[in-house]
C-alpha cells in the first residue's frame, strides 16, 4: 500500500539538502538532455537519408587513376547495357563549383535532359517550376540554399557560372527543389549534361561515373562483382554501401558529439561516486534515529528510492521533453550544425519527427537506475548497522 | 515487565581495544514501575538502555520484555518491537535539526501507515501534552535545550508506547527545565507506564514514586 507521509517525508528530505539535489538535477538534466538531442537528431538524419538512399540508383561506377577519381569513357555505357539483369544505363556528368562571392561549393549535377522519366520525375520535387523556361537550353533546377544565396548576389533569374577559359555561362533558373529534399538538395544545381561539361570543361566523350539501374535486389551484388572483372580500373559501388556509408557519418559525427558529452558523463559519475562512497555524517544519523524510533531497513530504502526516483525521474521527464521541444520544434540550433555537413550552405530543413521508444528506453536505463542504486546501496548499508553504533 | 538476565556486552571483542561495557547484569523492573539506572558516566547505563531497546545486540545474556525475548531479534523485528512497545528519550534528544517540531513527532508514525487524520491528530495530542504544540512549525535546530527535550519526549511518546527508556534527560537542561521533566515523569508514572530512567543526576534519587534504584558501576552491578 502506498505511504503518503513516507513520499512526502522523502519530498522534504529532497528540499531539506536543496543545493545538493539542486546540482545533481542540473548535471542529471544536461546529461539527459544533451544525450537524447544527440539520439534524436541522429535518428532524424538517419531516416531522412534513408528515404534518399531508396532513390539511389542500384550501382554507381567511377573510374579510379592513382587512387583519385577520373572521367569515364561514355562508350562504356554501351557494354555496361548489355549485361543481363541491368535495366538502365545512366551517364552522370557532376562536380563542385566554387562561387567566390558567397565563398560557397556548389554541386553542379548534369543529367540527361532527353531521358524518358526525367521531366515528369523533376516537377514531382521542384517548386516553381517554370516549364517554358525548362523546355529551352541552359536551365537549370537549383537547391534552397543556392537560390538564396543567388539571390543575395542579385542572381534571380539566372546566374553567369564562370568556365575553366574565363568566358561566362549564362544559364536560367527553371524552378527550386522542395523543402522537403533539402537534406540533398540545398546545395544541388541541375542542369543539363551538356552545360555540366561546358562548365567543367569536359570533353564530349567523357562522363563524371555512370549509374545503372538493377530491378531484382539479389542481382546486384552478381552484376558489381562482373563489372569489376570486366573494368579492373572501376570502383563499384552498390546501393547498400552507399547506405552503410551514410550511416557511418552520422554515426562518426555522433561519435565525435559523443566525445563532448563525456565532460557532462564525467561530472555525472562524479556524483555517482559521491553517492555510492558513503553518506554524510548528518544522513547517516538521520538514518540511525529513523531506525531508533521503529523504521525497518525497508522503510529507509523506501524512502531512499522515492528520494532517488523522484530526482532522477523528474529530470529524466523534463529533459526529454526539453530535448524533443529543442530538436523538433526549435530545429536543434547549434547542435545540428555539428551534423549537417561541411557546405557552407546550412540546410534550412525540418528534422522529421522520430521518436523511438527504444531510444528513450536505453537512455533511461544507462541513467536513472544507476543513480537509484548509488543513492540506495549506501543507505543500505547505513541502515544495516545497530542503530545505537550510528546514533553515537 | 523488563526482565534482563546475566547480561554481558563486549565491544571489539578480540580485538586490541576490546572492551568490557556490562559484566552479569541482572534487574527487573515490573508493570507500571519506574526504576533509575544510575551510576557514574560511562559505567554502562546506556548500553543496558540501548539492549533493552533491541538498538543493540547483548554479547551474552537474555533480555526479556512482556515474555519475550528481544535480545537476539533480527534487525526488521527489532525495527518493530521498538515500534510498538518503546518510546527512547535520547541524551542528546537525536532529533533531526533541519525538521519541524511536527516532522520530527511524526517520525515514528510514517511506517506504521497510519490515515493522514489519526497521525496528525496523535501527534496534535502529544505536542500539546508537553506544551510544544504552538512550535509545530518551527526547525528542530531552531529550539531551546528545554524545547527540544519537550520534542524528544512527544516524538517518543506518539506511539503510546508501554515502556519508556530515557538516557540522562536531564543532562543538557538546567534546573528549572530538570524540575519541569521531573512533572513529566511523575505524570508518566500515574499513566501506568514502565519507566526505567539512566542517570547520575541526583534529583532523581530517594524520590517516593521510584519503585527501584538500580547502580552500576564500571558496566558491574553494585
Amino acid at each position: 500500500m502506498f505511504n503518503l507521509f513516507l513520499f512526502e517525508y522523502a519530498l522534504s528530505s529532497l528540499k531539506r539538502r536543496g543545493a545538493k539535489n539542486i546540482f545533481i538535477f542540473v548535471i542529471f538534466f544536461i546529461l539527459i538532455f544533451l544525450l537524447s538531442s544527440i539520439f534524436f537528431i541522429s535518428n532524424s538524419m538517419k531516416y531522412e537519408l534513408s528515404q534518399t538512399v531508396d532513390a539511389l540508383p542500384d550501382i554507381t561506377i567511377q573510374k579510379l587513376e592513382a587512387g583519385r577519381e577520373q572521367n569515364i569513357d561514355i562508350d562504356r555505357v554501351d557494354k555496361l547495357s548489355e549485361i543481363p539483369g541491368v535495366s538502365e544505363v545512366s551517364p552522370r556528368v557532376w562536380g563542385y563549383y566554387y562561387f567566390k562571392n558567397a565563398g560557397a561549393n556548389f554541386v553542379v549535377v548534369g543529367v540527361d535532359r532527353f531521358s524518358p522519366n526525367y521531366k515528369k520525375s523533376i516537377q514531382k520535387v521542384v517548386d516553381k517550376f517554370d516549364s517554358v523556361i525548362f523546355d529551352n537550353n541552359d536551365t537549370m533546377i537549383v537547391g534552397k540554399g543556392v537560390k538564396d544565396i543567388l539571390e543575395k548576389n542579385y542572381y534571380d533569374k539566372y546566374f553567369n557560372f564562370i568556365k575553366p577559359n574565363g568566358d561566362l555561362k549564362k544559364i536560367k533558373i527553371a524552378g527550386t527543389f522542395k523543402g522537403s529534399t533539402v537534406l540533398e538538395s540545398n546545395d544541388i544545381i541541375l542542369l543539363s549534361n551538356e552545360n555540366a561539361r561546358e562548365i567543367f570543361g569536359m570533353k564530349d566523350d567523357e562522363v563524371t561515373d555512370i549509374t545503372l539501374r538493377v530491378p531484382n535486389p539479389k542481382e546486384v551484388s552478381k552484376i558489381a562483382s562482373k563489372i569489376t572483372i570486366m573494368y579492373p580500373d572501376c570502383r563499384v559501388i552498390t546501393k547498400n554501401d552507399l547506405e552503410i556509408s551514410y550511416n557511418n557519418i552520422f554515426d562518426y559525427k555522433s561519435g565525435i558529439f559523443l566525445s563532448l558529452f563525456i565532460v557532462a558523463l564525467f561530472t555525472f559519475f562524479i556524483i555517482i561516486y559521491d553517492k555510492s562512497s558513503g553518506l554524510s555524517s548528518d544522513e547517516k544519523r538521520e538514518i540511525g534515529v529513523q531506525k531508533a524510533v521503529g523504521w525497518r531497513i525497508g522503510d529507509i530504502l523506501l524512502q531512499k528510492f522515492y528520494e532517488a526516483g523522484i530526482l532522477s525521474g523528474m529530470a529524466f521527464v523534463l529533459s526529454i521533453t526539453f530535448s524533443i521541444f529543442y530538436v523538433y520544434i526549435l530545429n536543434a540550433p547549434i547542435l545540428r550544425s555539428v551534423f549537417t555537413g561541411y557546405s557552407i550552405l546550412k540546410p534550412a530543413f525540418k528534422l522529421p519527427f522520430v521518436v523511438d521508444l527504444q531510444t528513450i528506453m536505453l537512455i533511461f536505463f544507462a541513467t536513472v537506475p544507476l543513480y537509484i542504486a548509488a543513492t540506495i546501496v549506501p543507505s543500505w548499508f547505513a541502515a544495516t548497522l545497530d542503530a545505537d553504533e550510528v546514533i553515537r | 515487565m523488563i526482565k534482563v538476565t546475566k547480561v554481558n556486552k563486549v565491544f571489539n571483542q578480540g580485538k586490541i581495544n576490546e572492551t568490557v561495557a556490562l559484566k552479569d547484569i541482572s534487574f527487573e523492573v515490573k508493570d507500571g514501575e519506574l526504576a533509575i539506572l544510575k551510576g557514574p558516566s560511562g559505567s554502562g547505563k546506556s548500553t543496558i538502555l540501548s539492549i533493552i531497546a533491541a538498538l543493540l545486540k547483548p554479547t551474552s545474556g537474555d533480555v526479556e520484555v512482556d515474555g519475550k525475548k528481544i535480545a537476539k531479534l533480527p534487525d526488521n523485528f527489532a525495527s518493530l518491537y521498538r515500534r510498538e512497545n518503546i518510546g527512547f528519550i535520547f541524551q542528546k534528544f537525536n532529533l533531526i535539526p533541519t525538521l519541524s517540531v511536527f516532522e520530527n513527532v511524526i517520525l515514528p508514525l510514517i511506517p506504521s501507515n497510519l490515515s493522514k487524520q489519526e497521525i496528525e491528530q496523535k501527534a496534535k495530542q502529544s505536542m500539546e501534552k508537553f506544551s510544544i504544540y504552538h512550535k509545530k512549525d518551527d526547525l528542530a535546530k531552531n529550539l531551546s535545550g528545554g524545547e527540544q527535550q519537550r520534542v524528544a519526549i512527544a516524538r517518543a511518546l506518539v506511539n503510546n508506547p508501554k515502556i519508556i527508556l530515557a538516557d540522562e534527560p536531564t543532562a543538557n537542561l538546567d534546573a528549572k527545565l530538570s524540575s519541569s521533566f521531573l512533572e513529566f515523569v511523575k505524570e508518566l508514572h500515574s499513566e501506568k507506564k514502565t519507566i526505567l530512567i539512566a542517570t547520575h543526576d541526583p534529583i532523581f534519587f530517594g524520590l517516593d514514586f521510584v519503585s527501584s534504584e538500580i547502580e552500576i558501576i564500571k558496566g558491574v552491578m553494585k
